[in-house]
């Protein structure tokens, strides 16, 4: 190895070393610890009973309906969220690239769900947008003779309700991040398929999505994370209810932890929480790099 | 032919403006509803010519529950995270971008890996550890469970930018028998100006917006914003004029920074997936 080798790995070392450490300290630390306290019987509502619990918290789970109905609330919120982001962003892209201008106009009108916090959203979509009567949706429903309905209280629409808010603050996002993509595709290969005579479908399929698969996958993997601890909108807008059909996974670990005090089960939650978002990571990663 | 294509483009705004309106409009009605009084909320049908009052921006920022000493919480916590983010960021980038050293594909991941943890696996830990040190509703331990998820999305920010300056800057200047600090200080950095700018932008808006660890970690002392929104819908159900009039100033700082940084967003959104750990 040379001096100048030598000096760039201690200059690299100098430079990276302090970040790496305080990452170790804040967040890996910390996750160590969580493991430690899922296995431990830790109920702030019952400190008598702490004590080492071995895997009882995780024996627990499977013998509890409520968390296999988060977890398929989880998946029924994630996978319909991100695929309306996914349809929604990419067919309002394409209908906005046909436009010769005024498209900075709206691309401010697409910022501004994307730069307020979650539980502002979930705060205005429970009071002026969903509230019975006076909300925006209940005000048209009403005007089109279909009736009010309580969106926020009924089980059912509650979900849909929930949906509807993620999928509205975060489309906006796939929409720029695809439109900025449609921008680079080069015109050229378009005028070869006209001159074929494809149609608009089959220039679509076989032209526009394989060139923008690498932005789609990326804007699955993106938002599958961000749907996958979702909390802020859906805990503003329901708290998880009405009773629990609108409480994923992430929203039943936290309400095991801080509203029912169960630490130790929280704790337990948070790591299958964790193995999940991992898991779908690493498979939303290696079909990233799968050739097309 | 030039008539129906003029129709058929007038047609696609029309759909487009019509889509994209369902996007600004519950932000311009809760806009309208921030200057209404309680009574012109609750009139049906809807109210679109009313006297405007300014009875609620005066109620929040002046009033018995002013929001004022939540925007001083929000403001510390947010301007420190950024701050101490960007001074661990920028030469962690730097390194990650450019050096050549061991291990830099692990470094690298773990780091991307860091940006994905669920935060209510990190809330529990550091819930029970503050308690135990006295840590809860304070500055210290809410700016240290902030830097948690943005140290890591400003590193790889900036290191898509670290990898725009071109090569030849760096070597011209080593050459130059300037030390690598040097280089790094005088040639580099002025060359990511822009970039540190941006990055600076988004950590301040995530931590500005944050709401799960605030609610678990704060109290009466280190009370953001996000938190005493949520506070004001628990007590006051039904004020929504004056929830509005609240939001409205808690989300300027956002709106006004999303809105200055809107030809930036789409790169600060989708960074580290275009990475996907260093493999340089």
């Amino acid at each position: 190895m040379t001096r100048f080798e030598t000096r760039e790995r201690g200059f690299a070392l100098a430079l990276l070393g302090p970040a790496l450490l305080l990452l170790l300290l804040i967040t890996t630390a910390p996750l160590i610890y969580l493991g430690w306290t899922s296995l431990q019987r830790l109920d702030l509502g019952m400190p008598w009973l702490s004590g080492l619990a071995g895997v009882d918290n995780y024996a627990k789970m499977s013998a509890d309906p409520r968390f296999w109905n988060s977890l398929a609330l989880t998946f029924v919120y994630t996978a319909s969220t991100v695929l309306l982001q996914v349809v929604l962003g990419l067919s309002l892209a394409l209908l906005v690239l046909q436009i010769p201008r005024g498209q900075g106009v709206l691309r401010v009108a697409a910022i501004l769900p994307i730069v307020l916090a979650p539980v502002v959203v979930g705060l205005f979509w429970r009071t002026l947008v969903l509230a019975p009567d006076f909300g925006l949706v209940d005000l048209v429903t009403r005007a089109l003779g279909l009736g009010s309905h309580n969106w926020l209280g009924d089980p059912q629409l509650a979900l849909i309700s929930v949906i509807a808010i993620h999928t509205w603050q975060w489309t906006p996002f796939a929409f720029l991040v695809l439109l900025a993509t449609l921008a680079t595709l080069p015109p050229d290969i378009y005028e070869a398929a006209r001159l074929d005579r494809a149609t608009a479908w089959k220039r679509f399929v076989h032209i526009t999505l394989p060139l923008i698969r690498p932005a789609v996958v990326m804007v699955v993997i993106l938002r599958t994370m961000t749907a996958l601890s979702a909390f802020a909108a859906i805990f503003a807008a329901t708290g998880g209810g009405p009773g629990s059909s609108t409480e994923i996974l992430n929203l039943y670990a936290y309400r095991t932890s801080f509203s029912e005090l169960n630490l130790g089960y929280g704790a337990s939650l948070a790591v299958v929480l964790l193995a999940i978002t991992l898991a779908v990571s690493w498979l939303l990663f290696r079909r990233r790099r799968a050739p097309a | 032919m030039r008539n129906a294509l003029l129709v058929r483009r007038l047609a696609l705004a029309a759909m487009a403006g019509a889509l994209l309106s369902i996007w600004a409009f519950p932000v311009l009605w809760a806009l309208l509803t921030s200057f209404k009084t309680e009574r012109d909320v609750l009139a049906y049908p809807p109210v679109w010519w009313f006297t405007p009052t300014m009875a609620n921006y005066r109620e929040v920022l002046f009033g018995s529950s002013s929001i004022v000493p939540n925007l001083v919480s929000s403001m510390v916590v947010s301007v420190s995270t950024t701050l101490l983010t960007m001074l661990f960021a920028v030469p962690a980038a730097y390194a990650l971008a450019r050096l050549r050293y061991p291990a830099k594909r692990a470094s690298g991941f773990y780091v991307l890996a860091t940006q994905m943890l669920p935060p209510v696996g990190l809330i529990i830990p550091y819930y029970l550890a503050l308690q135990r040190v006295g840590g809860l509703d304070t500055y210290a331990g809410m700016i240290a469970i902030y830097l948690t998820f943005s140290l890591p999305f400003a590193i790889w920010l900036m290191v898509s930018y670290f990898e725009d300056v071109p090569f030849e800057m760096e070597e011209a200047a080593l050459l130059d028998r300037a030390g690598r600090l040097r280089a790094l200080w005088h040639v580099i950095l002025p060359q990511v100006r822009g970039g540190i700018a941006v990055t600076t932008v988004f950590v301040f808006l995530n931590a500005w917006n944050e709401f799960l660890f605030a609610v678990v970690l704060g109290g009466n002392r280190v009370r953001p914003v996000t938190v005493a929104m949520f506070n004001f819908i628990s007590v006051e159900q039904t004020q929504w004029a004056r929830l509005a009039a609240g939001a409205m100033v808690a989300m300027a700082p956002v709106i006004v920074l999303g809105l200055l940084a809107q030809r930036h967003i789409v790169k600060g959104l989708t960074v580290g997936a275009v990475k996907g750990g260093g493999r340089r």
